[in-house]
């Protein structure tokens, strides 16, 4: 039996989080979607179906055999999971057992188990249609898993998803890295882990009191640093006194300061500076200059509504925060409304006011009116060198792809603020 | 679009966009250092040309161009491409 991760068709419901990734790669707690399935089938051949515009991009960074490799999936008994499910210590789903298929209240696949005689007829290049097909020939089952459907679940889920990951890893109470005399644990000592490398300078606080803290390999955390569980500090990433409160899960590889909650923080973004960042999602190589705040809350304590495929969508929550983005940056001093939409490769310049609820990919929005963004390849290749990463052949052709997808919109929002 | 309707047009633009005197306004004029536009007018200046004559630019080349002149003629290059 093999494990296939696949993209659904809803991953524009996810955007911009899933303009650079697919749905299984999206960060949940201390790891991305796939990562829990990989970590839950540890041992078992993995690969993995995306929408064809993302594929060759995919195929560059996780290998050619694993991504859409119909070979493969045709080859043996399959066992199918939908990519945008979250799994906690809680979700029944098996590697071995007869053939079925699980699906959720409003039909969406959760998985589906094939045999390899099944498949050799249900198979089709075409997710949906294989999905069809699979459910027309397999028993339904029903399945309480979670399946993550917009931008702000994973937000919301990031707390728990945290606590399972804390649990799973399993090493609780241990400290492989430096904790400085110094620096106090506040709580039961058996709530943190502190991987190798990782080294806690004096006056951090950790309180585990409300919830696990994880500290990844070759963490630095400097003095005057409060973290507050459950949070999760991914490789590599350094906290400069940071006010990390509940529910954060940031990394790898991220410099982050000033005041976070209930944020997910993609590997090589940087909030270096004060400023509040709060049930907020940012992907990679975003850069968030001093002074950037972002509301999580309406006054009026009302649910909040945000921007999804053009329409403002109510999330139902009343804590909801920034959506941003890779390769966005933000000037010094910018404030971002409650509920917003940055798209990826924007700049948003501050000018003491708030910005607007959306702001395309591939746009500056400077002084409330947004302009065809300029030089961003080059500005991504040259941050992605600052920390020696360079940018892939296929992964520019797909960014100048979705460039290109997205102009007419970049276009609409010119011409909107352009007064002539 | 002829090159006459296209160079009142840029002046147009141009007089509105930096809040300059007409007469300022000629071929030989520098934005940067005549006509005192700054990176972010400069970035203002291409989108209000573009809006104005319904056109597409390509941002680097566009924001290359220094003086009216030859943003005339790069304009007025775009409009003839783009069939405007």
């Amino acid at each position: 039996m093999q494990v296939v991760v696949f993209e659904d068709a809803k991953f524009d419901n996810l955007y911009p989080l899933t303009y650079m990734r697919p749905t299984f790669m999206l960060k949940c707690g201390h790891t991305m979607l796939y990562e829990k399935i990989v970590r839950k089938f540890k041992g078992t051949k993995v690969s993995y179906i995306v929408r064809d515009m993302i594929a060759a991009f995919m195929k560059e960074k996780m290998g050619a055999d694993v991504i859409n490799n119909a070979n493969q999936i045709k080859s043996e008994d399959t066992l199918f999971i939908n990519g945008a499910v979250l799994l906690t210590a809680g979700t029944k789903i098996e590697l071995n057992g007869g053939e079925e298929i699980a699906t959720a209240a409003n039909g969406d696949v959760i998985y589906a188990r094939a045999l390899k005689g099944t498949l050799a007829k249900a198979y089709d290049a075409d997710i949906t249609k294989m999905m069809s097909n699979l459910k027309a020939a397999l028993k339904k089952v029903p399945s309480e898993a979670y399946i993550v459907e917009w931008p702000w679940n994973l937000v919301q889920k990031n707390p728990s998803a945290i606590e399972d990951d804390f649990k799973i890893i399993g090493k609780g109470g241990v400290i492989e890295g430096k904790l400085h005399p110094m620096a106090a644990i506040l709580g039961d000592k058996k709530n943190v882990y502190i991987a190798k490398g990782a080294d806690i300078h004096p006056f951090v606080c950790l309180d585990v009191t409300a919830g696990p803290i994880i500290i990844d390999e070759d963490v630095t955390v400097f003095p005057f640093t409060r973290i507050e569980g459950p949070n999760a500090v991914g490789k590599k990433t350094q906290l400069f006194g940071t006010n990390l409160r509940t529910g954060s899960a940031i990394g790898p590889v991220c410099r982050v300061g000033g005041e976070v909650e209930d944020a997910i923080i993609h590997g090589h973004s940087n909030k270096y500076h004060d400023g509040f960042l709060g049930h907020a999602y940012l992907c990679e190589w975003v850069n968030l200059g001093a002074m950037t705040t972002n509301s999580d809350l309406k006054n009026d304590y009302g649910p909040v509504s945000l921007y999804v495929k053009g329409e403002l969508m109510d999330t139902g929550d009343g804590k909801v925060g920034s959506f941003i983005g890779d390769h966005t940056k933000t000037s010094i001093g910018t404030l971002l409304n409650t509920g917003t939409m940055v798209g990826m490769m924007s700049n948003v310049v501050g000018n003491g006011g708030v910005a607007p609820k959306y702001i395309p990919s591939f746009s500056w929005m400077m002084n409330d009116k947004f302009f065809k963004a300029q030089k961003s390849m080059e500005t991504a290749k040259y941050a992605m060198g600052r920390r020696k990463c360079t940018m892939g052949a296929e992964e520019e052709k797909y960014i100048l792809a979705l460039k290109d997808m997205m102009k007419e919109d970049v276009k609409y929002w010119v011409r909107k603020t352009t007064v002539i | 679009m002829d090159i006459t309707a296209v160079e009142a047009k840029v002046k147009e633009v141009v007089v509105k966009q930096l809040k300059v005197s007409a007469d300022k306004v000629v071929p030989t004029a520098e934005f940067v250092k005549d006509l005192g536009a700054d990176s972010f007018a400069s970035i203002e200046l291409v989108a209000a040309f573009e809006v104005a004559f319904d056109i597409e630019m390509e941002e680097d080349s566009a924001l290359s161009v220094k003086t009216v002149g030859d943003a005339t003629k790069f304009i007025k290059q775009a409009c003839d491409k783009q069939g405007k």
